[in-house]
């Protein structure tokens, strides 16, 4: 059984005619221990879905259950063992960390309250800010407490909206380690949305692609970025520049300049004919390196359609 | 209902007030204000007509049980902006607690807040003028009761508009109530007001509040009928007031708490 099954969500804002339909009938699943990124487009109902499975926002139609139950009947039960991070929600303002952390902890049963709460301080590293309040913080510094507050009641699952946003990369490889650390120890469930594809791409079991409301693709990142044939060559082109940009143009093969390098987007398996093409023209290059297609190729190519 | 949930909200508020210097500011400065402008007015007006001793006893007694209701509805309405002020809702509504607990909370804490203000204007009444209203103990309790489900009330309707219309409208918080302050025969009775005036009067629970607690500090008997119907419209407004604050959270949801603020 999958720890949560979402089935048939619409969420449509305003009329029901005329009326923008934000999430338009999406189904999936999350598996226990399963690390699931949802992608798309700024606008495309990413944190719409966040929200109705977060119980803040009641969808139009379809149905969303957790551990086999029904999050409309049992919103109680369920919420006591999900929590969510986001960068679109504030912890009070004038609260200190440690005031937040232990209000937030009373709205769980959380067993051996303090005990948690010194737990969270430590695995967040937040000790030396315990005292400061929200405002005072840095974004970063937000984002981390963010993350210690979601993770107060030991949650089953949990639902991180950009969860590294504004944390520097050292913070931000350290909280990819702890959820992959948590997902392993205590199987976790996590659905995760983020811009930063390498990030998604690193700790993502699969991904669901949303664009205008609607599953686009539900995959691996490595099968999902396999969909792209193009692959980048980059050379560093010593002589016979001219007759390089000449023979793409003729080919009509595309490409872009960025400092020393001729970055060209073709098949991987027309790479070897076109370098020994070019090489017969008498093009000679220094430098060759190939990079193979990633989500965030894949993620461009879907946001422009 | 969960305790622990109530608490939570309570305590981050008991937090908030320690951060707080205007809330701290709140509970000692504008009681004594209150009490220093219309005590002083008061004594000026008994040295024009010395033959109304009463009339200071009313003021006095008309500004000290207005706080109790203007802070029991101000921090209902106040709370409930904090959380929008602080995109909080969404930390909130996506725990286990429940609106029921939520708004508690609130009742709780504006039931804490008028005995403050209460007490402290007492304080200060007796200090400046030697006025006891605890002189009236319990004959004056039925009201104090009747006042705090007064500001619940209006907090509710406040609280409902608030989340209809977000902070576009959060003045309301601090100024509703003062609009139902001439019709509520706070230090003058009813029959002073205009005769359309007094049939909106007629529908307000602190009307007859105000002009029962009158009674007893001018020394008659507690009139059973007035707290009667005030205690009926106080629990009418209270439940079609809890209804139209629910109906406005339903509302909400459907638009989203996140686009709340």
């Amino acid at each position: 059984m999958p720890i949560l099954k979402v089935t048939n969500l619409v969420k449509r804002f305003g009329p029901p005619s005329g009326g923008f339909v934000a999430v338009d009938n999406i189904s999936f699943n999350l598996e226990e221990g399963e690390i699931l990124g949802i992608l798309g487009p700024n606008g495309a109902g990413k944190t719409t879905v966040i929200q109705m499975l977060l119980g803040v926002l009641t969808p139009t139609s379809g149905q969303i259950l957790y551990f086999g139950k029904n999050l409309i009947d049992n919103r109680e039960e369920i919420l006591e063992k999900i929590n969510f991070s986001s960068t679109y929600t504030n912890l009070p303002w004038d609260l200190t960390v440690k005031e937040n952390l232990t209000f937030i902890s009373y709205l769980y049963k959380v067993k051996d309250r303090q005990k948690r709460i010194n737990r969270i301080v430590e695995i967040f590293r937040l000790e030396d800010i315990l005292n400061q309040e929200m405002k005072n913080l840095s974004s970063g510094q937000i984002t981390r407490v963010n993350l210690a507050k979601s993770f107060i009641n030991m949650p089953k699952v949990l639902l991180l909206d950009e969860p590294t946003a504004s944390l520097d990369p050292e913070v931000a490889a350290f909280v990819r380690d702890l959820l992959l650390k948590e997902r392993k120890e205590f199987k976790v469930s996590i659905i995760v949305t983020s811009h930063d594809m390498s990030e998604v791409e690193e700790i993502c079991d699969r991904i669901i692609f949303i664009n205008k409301g609607r599953i686009i693709a539900d995959n691996t990142p490595y099968n999902l970025a396999k969909t792209i044939k193009n692959t980048h060559v980059n050379l560093m082109v010593r002589d016979g520049l001219v007759k390089l940009k000449e023979f793409m143009a003729a080919n009509r093969i595309s490409y872009r300049i960025e400092g020393n390098y001729l970055i060209i987007d073709i098949n991987e398996k027309d790479i070897s004919q076109f370098l020994r093409t070019i090489t017969a023209i008498g093009v000679i290059y220094e430098e060759i390196s190939i990079e193979k297609p990633t989500l965030k190729d894949y993620f461009l190519e879907v946001a422009r359609l | 209902m969960k305790i622990h949930r109530i608490y939570a909200i309570i305590l981050r508020y008991l937090y908030l007030f320690r951060h707080n210097l205007d809330r701290i500011n709140n509970i000692i400065y504008w009681p004594l204000i209150d009490l220093s402008l219309w005590g002083l007015t008061s004594l000026f007006f008994l040295r024009l007509n010395p033959q109304a001793p009463q009339i200071i006893l009313i003021v006095l007694s008309g500004v000290i049980l207005w706080l109790v209701v203007y802070w029991g509805q101000y921090e209902v309405s106040i709370n409930l902006l904090e959380d929008l002020w602080n995109k909080n809702l969404i930390n909130l509504f996506s725990s286990p607690l429940k609106f029921s607990e939520w708004i508690s909370a609130f009742l709780l804490i504006g039931l804490i807040r008028s005995a403050i203000s209460f007490a402290v204007a007492s304080i200060y009444a007796y200090i400046l003028y030697r006025f006891k209203i605890v002189l009236y103990g319990f004959n004056l309790l039925p009201f104090f009761i009747l006042l705090i489900m007064s500001g619940w009330w209006v907090g509710f309707f406040v609280g409902g508009i608030i989340l209809r219309y977000g902070t576009r409208l959060q003045s309301l918080a601090g100024t509703a109530i003062v609009f139902l302050a001439p019709f509520s025969a706070v230090y003058y009775p009813r029959s002073i007001l205009p005769q359309w005036a007094q049939t909106i009067s007629l529908l307000l629970p602190t009307s007859y509040i105000f002009e029962g607690a009158r009674e007893i500090i001018t020394g008659q008997s507690l009139d059973w009928q007035k707290v009667l119907v005030a205690a009926v419209l106080s629990i009418f407004y209270l439940s079609i007031g809890f209804i139209f604050l629910y109906r406005s959270f339903i509302k909400i949801l459907d638009k989203g708490l996140l686009k709340l603020i």
